[in-house]
């Protein structure tokens, strides 16, 4: 591996549960100090995996290694190069914030003076200095995220798995952790990071894997990505409609492209759409559709999501 | 190896931070047992005496012997006699002060000897139930004695009781001498019936097992194995305390062997279970005298055991589905091991069938082991056969417990 080559590489993974197929031929790579972002909803695959890569999960087929190391054959070492911050708090709430960054430090290795030293260093960039002896239960929930974040580097990891770490968390803590995260990366850590939160992904991740049920639907930077859009802004329109005869009713638009159909909403891609909204519900109403609301949205990772998918990130 | 010792400090210092956790798992066995031993009369105490007050208003000489041999030591010691005046004895009563009042009336001894009707009052406290009864069977054996004295010398002793012959101050040396000489014959007659009695009742009892050992002993190792239950209990509970906390996936996560981290938990559960045995075993062979000689061994079987149970548990608890289901499934188990591995009761005071059962339980087979170094009994080859055991036991718990956290529990 050179250093500028992949810290992460994840090839052909998939995990099944029974039926489920959780992860399916999910394929990506990571950089050092990359911030790479795997995007989709509840449920669409991220955490399971970010449990794979962290040895959490075995994996069903495919392969994962971290610096070279294979996640399956050669675990403890991979293990040891990586930092894992769970979406829950992992904290021994009796012991105090030093108690656990000692606890936790030792588990991977670290020992004696240079301990206490990245201990130390964590403890002030968490801004947790001045409440490290308290027991952890008695922080504040915004203080046990960065406590938990603070966990996850203590021993200094060259990769490092966040998954979902800013859900639920207060504003404030929000900003704290993503600069925690950015301060990572800039280091010279690769970052995994897991959400659906779009607008963080949009301002935090350098590259990004949209994931839905299980597979990569789209891969790349965030200008990349919007490509994908063509500039076209997303039209959303709900309503009662025959998803049949949709396409019938637009074919006098050309530049709308029907993206989704259903009973009761359909979605277009358009360039300029606000100006073409009025031939367009013009259209809709002389087939006999009843519209109710309209929304336009610019290209965005929401946009594009739904292009894909043609459904909300947030369904 | 040093991931071991920084869980195992990691869980020390957990545990003592919840010391009510452990006044619990300690304090519910030492109530039970301070409450069957005072039940039962703890390692012995004083023996149980009969205090009776005699109102003696006869004041003669056979209501003086009647007083005497209340209290002799034939009498067996139960039995402890205070004169007393009638008032005084009758208000001492009244406040549960005695365990009964006799009252002899005036004239006892003279209705005695002349054959009339006379009667001995006994007045009993109701709040005693066993020591009355002893009192009145005694005082109807010495009624019957004295009705066949009064057979066999009554006519003498009813002349005695007249007094001397009006014109003498005094019986004379003759008469005297005569009633003497019948008595010593009556006794001499008597002898070979009464001492050494003809008939010898020889008794014999079954030996129990555990007779001769105090209610004290038989429980020394009860509560202390009661204790470890409890502390077993609570302890296994961990495992899903770190699993709901997350904190287990963190471990997996780690470059650490799982392996290492349940060895370091169980290390620390032994230091409780070594502390706990340590207090209890200390307390018990001071308060009851044993020897220390076997102390040490005493001290590492009850650990090692200790810590099978801990083991046992939580191997028990990683293979249920919550940790509701946990610590309902646990509890479901460590109440009948209790009862019937002979913490609830000693074995000594079961039914044989069912103290055969319980000693086949892991707590009540290391619970009889415990009474046997404890005694002195447990010779070193068995002793060191059965540590050995317990140890293997141990090993193969650690190792189905790794390979289900490794395989499921962690990531469930």
């Amino acid at each position: 591996m050179t250093e500028t080559g992949p810290m992460i590489e994840v090839e052909n993974l998939k995990k099944q549960y029974g039926d489920l197929v959780a992860v399916d031929d999910v394929t990506f790579r990571s950089k050092p100090g990359e911030i790479f972002g795997l995007l989709g909803p509840n449920g669409a695959g991220k955490s399971t995996t970010i449990g794979c890569i962290s040895g959490l999960l075995r994996p069903g087929a495919g392969r994962i290694r971290v610096m070279g190391y294979d996640v399956v054959t050669e675990g403890p070492a991979s293990r040891r190069r990586l930092g894992v911050v769970p979406q829950e708090l992992a904290l021994y709430e009796d012991l105090s914030t030093r108690e656990n960054l000692m606890y936790w430090g030792a588990a991977y290795g670290l020992r004696g003076t240079r301990l206490k030293q990245r201990v130390d260093a964590v403890l002030s960039v968490a801004g947790l200095a001045d409440r490290a002896r308290e027991p952890v239960r008695k922080l504040s929930g915004g203080l046990k995220r960065r406590a938990n974040f603070a966990c996850g580097i203590v021993h200094e990891p060259a990769a490092l798995l966040l998954d979902e770490p800013t859900v639920g968390v207060d504003p404030q803590t929000r900003v704290r952790l993503l600069e925690l995260v950015r301060e990572q990366a800039a280091g010279g850590a690769t970052v995994i990071y897991t959400t659906h939160y779009m607008e963080e992904a949009e301002k935090l991740c350098d590259r990004l894997a949209v994931i839905d049920r299980g597979k990569i639907i789209a891969q790349g930077t965030l200008p990349e990505l919007r490509s994908i859009l063509g500039e076209r802004d997303v039209v959303r329109v709900t309503g009662r409609f025959d998803p049949l005869g949709v396409p019938e009713a637009l074919r006098s638009l050309p530049d709308a492209e029907l993206v989704h159909a259903a009973d009761d909403v359909i979605t277009l891609a358009a360039p300029e759409a606000s100006k073409k909204l009025s031939d367009i519900l013009r259209n809709l109403a002389a087939a006999g559709f009843e519209v109710r609301e309209t929304t336009i949205t610019q290209p965005s990772l929401e946009s594009l999501f739904i292009k894909l998918t043609g459904k909300e990130l947030r369904d | 190896m040093r991931f071991i010792w920084t869980t195992f400090r990691k869980d020390w210092r957990r545990r003592w931070r919840n010391p009510l956790e452990i006044l619990v798992w300690v304090g519910i066995p030492l109530i039970v047992g301070l409450l069957i031993v005072l039940a039962f009369g703890g390692k012995g105490g004083p023996r149980p005496q009969a205090h009776v007050l005699v109102a003696d208003q006869d004041d003669s000489f056979l209501s003086g012997l009647l007083v005497g041999a209340l209290s002799q030591e034939a009498a067996g010691g139960f039995i402890r006699a205070e004169p007393v005046e009638e008032a005084e004895g009758r208000a001492r009563m009244e406040k549960g002060g005695a365990t009964a009042l006799v009252l002899i009336p005036k004239g006892f001894s003279q209705a005695v000897l002349r054959e009339e009707p006379a009667s001995l009052a006994l007045v009993t406290n109701p709040s005693e139930r066993i020591l009355p009864g002893m009192v009145e069977e005694g005082l109807s054996i010495l009624v019957d004695g004295s009705f066949y004295v009064q057979r066999l010398i009554g006519e003498d002793l009813r002349r005695f009781a007249d007094g001397p012959p009006a014109a003498a101050d005094t019986f004379d040396d003759e008469t005297i001498a005569a009633f003497s000489a019948k008595v010593n014959r009556l006794a001499a007659e008597l002898k070979g019936y009464l001492s050494p009695p003809i008939l010898r009742l020889e008794t014999s009892v079954d030996r129990k097992e555990g007779d001769g050992l105090s209610p004290g002993f038989l429980l020394l190792p009860s509560i202390l194995f009661m204790a470890i239950l409890f502390m077993a209990q609570g302890l296994s509970d961990d495992v899903w305390e770190e699993k709901t906390r997350r904190t287990l996936r963190r471990v997996v996560c780690s470059p650490q062997p799982v392996s290492a981290f349940l060895l370091g938990k169980t290390l620390a559960s032994a230091a409780l279970v070594f502390i706990v045995s340590l207090v209890a075993l200390s307390a018990g062979y001071g308060y009851l005298r044993l020897s220390p000689a076997t102390f040490p061994a005493a001290l590492v079987w009850a650990t090692l055991s200790g810590t099978m149970l801990v083991a046992a548990m939580t191997a028990l608890q990683l293979f249920v589905s919550s940790q509701r289901a946990g610590n309902i499934v646990s509890l479901a188990i460590v109440f009948p091991l209790m009862m019937a591995g002979g913490s609830f009761f000693p074995f000594e005071s079961m039914p044989s069938w069912l103290s055969a059962i319980g000693k086949r339980t892991p707590n009540g087979w290391a619970l009889e082991k415990l009474k046997e170094i404890v005694l002195g009994r447990a010779d070193a080859s068995g002793f060191a056969a059965s540590l050995a055991m317990v140890a293997a036991v141990i090993a193969l718990l650690l190792w189905i417990s790794s390979k289900r956290l490794n395989h499921g529990f962690a990531q469930d």
